[in-house]
């Protein structure tokens, strides 16, 4: 009968679908479909010629459409969940995943949904992992949530107040590491590595002076290609600094000690600067009256650019930095007072003054009952800040603003992330997190 | 049938609200038919199993949280068929051990590769987060520890292995592919595998079979031989590698072979009577040579070898050369063979040392070192470069004459007295420019710019200034032919080279008696000479000159002679007279005694030459001789060129004359070395200048250090340094 020679013919749960060869080995060696047709099985079609699979034939339609077209369409009556469950039977999801939304740009946002939790508390962070899922870490709880936005067992660190969570990356999916507050007298708190799908703790990261290993505070995180992991530290003794260890083994490979006068053990921000090899530490207001903004070189144990607003006129309260970010590509740090005024400064020359644009909303006076103060974010080109209960984003050179996204509910926004093509955001009234992701590219 | 679908109604009513209650037996069932299709799979009894229906049972155990009892039964299902192959395998005989190995291999492989297919759910699902090994590397790890570790098959294994490869080696066929496929498979169990139990002993193995093998071959083969039998053994190992060992095998097996065959022999296969690498040198043996260096090449400090060979066999040759007392005699040949050993060894490491940096320098610097042995050396090269050009090039197209000064410019490189070269080379070259005979312009100034790059502008201007005069000498010529060629009448022509003091290696010297003929044209010349040129002083230097005169023979022979001013002056007079003195012709002439009585040998005593016959007729010329008119001189030639001065080497004397010349220039030049050196530095210990004054200086020679401490002394004599106060060792310059 068969006309075409790599013609296959599916009986899934009583309906009947053909399909070819060519279409199925679209799907992967890691597929059902490809274990299936090995040559080891050498497998006979029933005498109808066709290959009964008992499956659920709706959902096999749409990842047959899937594998023919390489798009994802799910009609209505279709729960997604039953769509991901029927995608992992077949080894399908990576798949679903990668054509179910498209590549991240901060103009073509939609919001695909908004997750209500259950902590009572405020949140503290929301972190998007790599995949696509993200956690959002409250109290002394992280809540994971995977790429489908399913919950996973909650990881409780036991009374231990989280600071801060990071993923750790491509190489290690389901590795998460959180920072806690030390718990005096317990020796615990710290930082940890844990199984985002167990939940269960792989090695702690300790910090160790003159040989002595001390409990100490994890404030933020950072990580950077190399494999290390930054954490701001505050110790007992007046220990603070920026800690560093390598992910893979978690030992301690170094410590940037505070210089007098200086904060770094307190700092609310890391980030590392792929180009020029330094970490960008920033303390702000109001964790500490003043602003400080460093880079340091671990290499050369030395600060080579820094910043604080220690020695500017005391009537600028308006200017108060709340966030900082530092833009590479520009040579530029960006920073952002609590009316979502941006100003830059210049990486080249050192300590310089804070060029603010007077782009300034008029917003003073009309603060909503519980202000969040503005944070940032840069990907891929585009700047992002959170404000009250919007974000917005800016492009191109003169950082122009080009699209805000807001919903109606929730309240402030006092954290918002950005990876695996999407971006979260986390209300502090209500316990709700948006996500944000670009539709999938046009079909012309 | 019915009882399932009760079960999936039920199932769906209550749709995730409590924990479904499956039937406790499922598990067992299910497992107990995964376990059969495992059975059948390894019984290679497959066609009969559904696929669909596999995956669906392994699927829904894991779904419903039985992965763990699916994972253990696999390990131990997998196991038991493991060790029932693992007795087939121990239980087959001799050479049926391997071919038994690689076929249940084979089988498992493919076993393994279906388990993974229907097991792929708990792969994604199960393992990651259970900490569990994947289905494929758990089938890789227990195939090792149940067959491949097994004592009975361990140790077979090994030795078949090595015992095949050994059968290899001395010449017979053995099979490929299985060895590839069993080799593959220990390479797929891990690295550490494959290291242990087969890499590890197998290098040890090929370690003690070259070292017998190497041993043999050294006693009785020469050097050459050797060798190619080395590079053969090592090409046949990196085949071996390409066939059927992992690629990572390759630098450590040749590595052996390497210590064995040629690190361990490196300095007997080198000193080797008859055959080693100075007897491969000789004969220039490029294939052996090439062979060496690439073999050599591979083991630490085997270059050097070579190259300590090959630099100290150049060094005494090269000696012998220089010293050679035969070789003295003929400065041309002398050179010649320096370049023929250059060429030689250039040829060498051209062709078989890959043109390699290091054996360049080490050839460059045994050059050096004997070319600098013999004090002859600068006066040499240059009475070469005099040869070739005078002679040497005629005929020669240019890109050969390029070919020739650059040869000579690498020779005059290596000279540590390049101020000795220059002296010769300016002496040579006014002898050549002023003879005025057949100098190939464009070599000499092809030579020159050469020096000129490789020594700076200094070193050539006066070269430069030498030729600058040849061509201004020619306008004056010119011009004073125009001005006064009118009243000059059918006399002698006149050609006057005016040459720079100081340019030129003149010594002032007394003028000799110019014929009554010529002494009106001289005259003439200065007074057109400084008329155009205030201020200047002409001299002549009659010792340099050359003239053409016609001259009529008794015989009625008429011919043209080509002389020195000198013998011209003498046979001028013999116009006027038929036979004198030679005390009158002193008289008359005033030549200095010396040169009188060259001039007058080389006219009376050289036979086809002689224009002038002598009384007595000796050898050498006497204070009382008598000359005459020789009318009976004949020669087949119109033209006949008598006696021109060539340069030739240096007498004793003359040899210690340009040596003490030599030195009084250096003087100077010690001096304002030193006089920078301390002007820039102030304060300078002894030995600092003595190194820095050196190294300023070795671009034109080789400064003595007992010189220098002349110079500084003498120096200090004129208030230009002084010794520091506290330390005597401590020069202070004083502005």
């Amino acid at each position: 009968m068969a006309i075409q020679k790599d013609r296959v013919r599916f009986n899934v749960g009583g309906k009947i679908f053909e399909t070819t060869a060519t279409t199925l080995a679209i799907a992967g060696r890691d597929s059902y479909f490809a274990a299936m047709f090995d040559d080891n099985w050498d497998l006979q079609p029933n005498p109808a010629g066709e290959y009964f699979i008992d499956r659920n034939p709706d959902c096999f339609a749409i990842l047959l459409d899937l594998l023919r077209t390489g798009e994802l369409y799910v009609p209505p009556n279709v729960p997604e969940r039953l769509l991901y469950r029927e995608a992992l039977f077949y080894g399908l999801a990576d798949h679903v995943r990668s054509a179910k939304w498209g590549r991240f740009d901060g103009n073509r946002l939609h919001l695909l949904k908004s997750i209500t939790g259950r902590a009572p508390g405020d949140g503290t962070a929301i972190r998007a992992s790599s995949e696509g899922g993200c956690c959002v870490a409250h109290g002394s709880m992280v809540h994971i949530y995977d790429w489908m936005l399913e919950e996973h067992p909650p990881i409780n660190l036991d009374y231990q107040r989280v600071n801060d969570a990071g993923w750790v990356g491509p190489v290690d999916p389901n590795g998460l590491v959180i920072s806690t507050c030390e718990r005096l007298g317990r020796g615990q708190g710290g930082m940890g590595l844990f199984n985002s799908t167990t939940g269960e703790l792989r090695y702690k990261f300790s910090v160790t002076h003159e040989n002595v290993v001390k409990s100490y505070t994890a404030g933020a995180l950072c990580f950077n290609d190399g494999y290390n992991l930054f954490s701001s530290c505050k110790g007992r003794s007046n220990e603070y600094g920026i800690g560093v260890w390598d992910q893979n083994t978690g030992q301690q490979v170094d410590f940037f000690y505070e210089p007098p006068g200086w904060s770094l053990g307190d700092a609310d921000k890391l980030q590392w600067l792929n180009g020029s090899n330094c970490l960008l530490v920033a303390t702000l207001f109001p964790r500490k009256d003043n602003c400080y903004i460093s880079l340091l070189d671990f290499r050369s144990k030395s600060m080579v650019w820094s910043w604080s607003d220690m020695w500017s006129p005391a009537n600028s309260d308006d200017r108060r930095v709340r966030d900082a970010i530092a833009m590479e590509e520009n040579g530029s740090i960006c920073v952002v007072n609590e009316f979502e005024d941006l100003g830059f400064m210049d990486l080249r020359r050192d300590s310089g003054s804070v060029r603010w644009s007077s782009r300034s909303r008029i917003m003073k006076g009309k603060m909503p009952d519980e202000p969040c103060y503005p944070k940032l974010a840069l990907h891929e080109g585009q700047l992002f800040s959170s404000m009250n209960d919007c974000i917005s984003v800016f492009c191109g050179s003169d950082w122009v603003l080009t699209s805000r996204l807001k919903r109606s509910f929730g309240g402030s926004i006092c954290d918002f992330s950005i990876g695996g093509d999407r971006l979260f955001a986390l209300h502090s009234e209500e316990n709700v997190f948006d996500v944000w992701e670009t539709p999938p590219p046009s079909i012309v | 049938m019915n009882n399932s679908n009760q079960k999936k109604r039920n199932f769906q009513i209550e749709a995730f609200k409590h924990k479904v209650v499956v039937d406790p037996k499922y598990a067992d069932k299910t497992w107990r038919l995964l376990e059969h299709a495992i059975d059948e799979i390894y019984n290679q009894n497959a066609s009969g199993l559904s696929f669909e229906e596999l995956y669906r049972c392994a699927y829904n155990m894991v779904l419903h949280k039985y992965g763990e009892k699916l994972y253990t039964g696999l390990v131990s299902t997998m196991t038991s068929h493991l060790v029932t192959m693992s007795r087939c395998i121990e239980n087959a005989h001799g050479e049926t051990f391997l071919d038994e190995l690689n076929n249940k291999w084979t089988d498992h492989n493919k076993a393994l590769q279906m388990i993974r297919d229907i097991l792929m759910y708990m792969d994604r699902s199960y393992v990651p987060g259970s900490h569990k090994t994947p289905v494929h590397a758990l089938g890789l790890n227990l195939w090792r520890d149940n067959v491949i570790h097994l004592t009975g098959i361990q140790t077979r294994l090994q030795n078949s292995l090595l015992q095949l490869i050994h059968k290899e080696r001395t010449g017979h066929v053995i099979n490929h592919g299985m060895m590839r496929n069993i080799i593959k498979m220990l390479s797929d169990l891990g690295p550490s595998v494959y290291q242990v139990d087969f890499e590890r002993p197998f290098l040890e193995a090929s370690g003690d079979f070259y070292r017998i093998e190497s041993r043999e071959f050294i006693e009785i083969c020469d050097c050459g031989d050797y060798l190619q039998k080395a590079e053969r053994r090592l090409n046949e190992e990196i085949d071996r590698v390409e066939r059927y060992l992992s690629p990572r095998s390759e630098v450590k097996i040749t590595n052996v072979v390497e210590k064995e065959m040629i690190a361990n022999h490196m300095t007997r296969l080198v000193h080797m009577e008859d055959s080693g690498l100075v007897n491969m040198i000789v004969d220039d043996k490029y294939e052996d040579l090439k062979r060496m260096y690439k073999l050599f090449q591979r083991v630490p400090n085997g270059l050097s070898t070579i190259r300590e060979v090959m630099t100290s066999h150049s060094r005494e040759t090269g000696m012998q050369l220089v010293t050679d007392p035969e070789k003295l005699k003929d400065p041309v040949d002398f050179v010649q063979c320096l370049l023929n050993k250059k060429d030689k060894y250039d040829k060498i490491i051209s062709s078989a040392f890959n043109n390699d940096k290091s054996f360049v320098n080490a050839l460059n610097s045994s050059f050096e070192f004997f070319i600098n042995r013999s004090a002859r050396s600068p006066e040499f090269i240059s009475l070469f470069v005099d040869d070739k050009l005078r002679k040497g090039l005629k005929g020669v197209g240019e890109e050969d004459v390029e070919v020739v000064l650059d040869k000579v410019m690498m020779m005059f490189r290596y000279l540590h007295e390049k101020d000795v070269f220059e002296k010769y080379y300016k002496q040579h070259l006014a002898k050549r420019l002023l003879s005025g005979k057949d100098v190939s312009d464009d070599a000499e100034r092809s030579l020159v710019l050469k020096l000129k790059t490789e020594c700076g502008y200094q070193f050539t201007s006066k070269l430069e200034g030498m030729f600058t005069d040849m061509k201004t000498s020619q306008d004056t010529n010119d011009g004073f032919y125009a001005n006064h060629g009118a009243d000059l009448g059918d006399g002698p022509s006149l050609a006057v080279q005016v040459l720079t003091t100081g340019s030129w290696p003149t010594q002032p010297i007394a003028t000799c008696n110019l014929p009554t003929e010529l002494t009106s044209l001289c005259d003439k010349f200065r007074s057109y000479y400084l008329g155009t040129h205030s201020g200047r002083r002409l001299s002549w230097q009659t010792n340099m000159g050359t003239a053409d005169i016609k001259a009529n023979f008794g015989t009625g022979q008429k011919h043209e002679l080509t002389v020195s001013t000198y013998q011209m002056c003498v046979l001028m007079l013999f116009n006027n007279n038929d036979q004198l003195t030679y005390k009158e012709l002193e008289q008359a002439t005033e030549i200095p005694t010396l040169d009188l009585k060259r001039c007058l040998q080389s006219m009376a005593c050289v036979k086809g030459k002689n224009v002038l016959k002598k009384e007595p007729m000796s050898k050498d010329v006497g204070e009382d001789d008598v000359f005459s008119v020789n009318e009976k001189f004949t020669s087949k030639f119109y033209k006949v060129r008598i006696g021109t001065v060539v340069a030739q080497k240096e007498t004793e004397p003359e040899k210690h004359e340009t040596r003490q010349r030599v030195e009084e220039d250096r003087k100077p030049q010690i001096e304002a070395a030193i006089v920078r050196i301390m002007k820039a530095r102030r304060v300078l210990d002894h030995n600092n200048v003595i190194a820095e004054v050196i190294k300023q200086l070795q671009s034109r020679f080789l400064a003595n250090p007992s010189e220098i401490k002349k110079r500084i002394e003498s120096l200090i004599e004129r208030d230009f340094l002084e010794r520091d106060g506290s330390d005597r060792k401590l020069y202070q310059y004083l502005a």
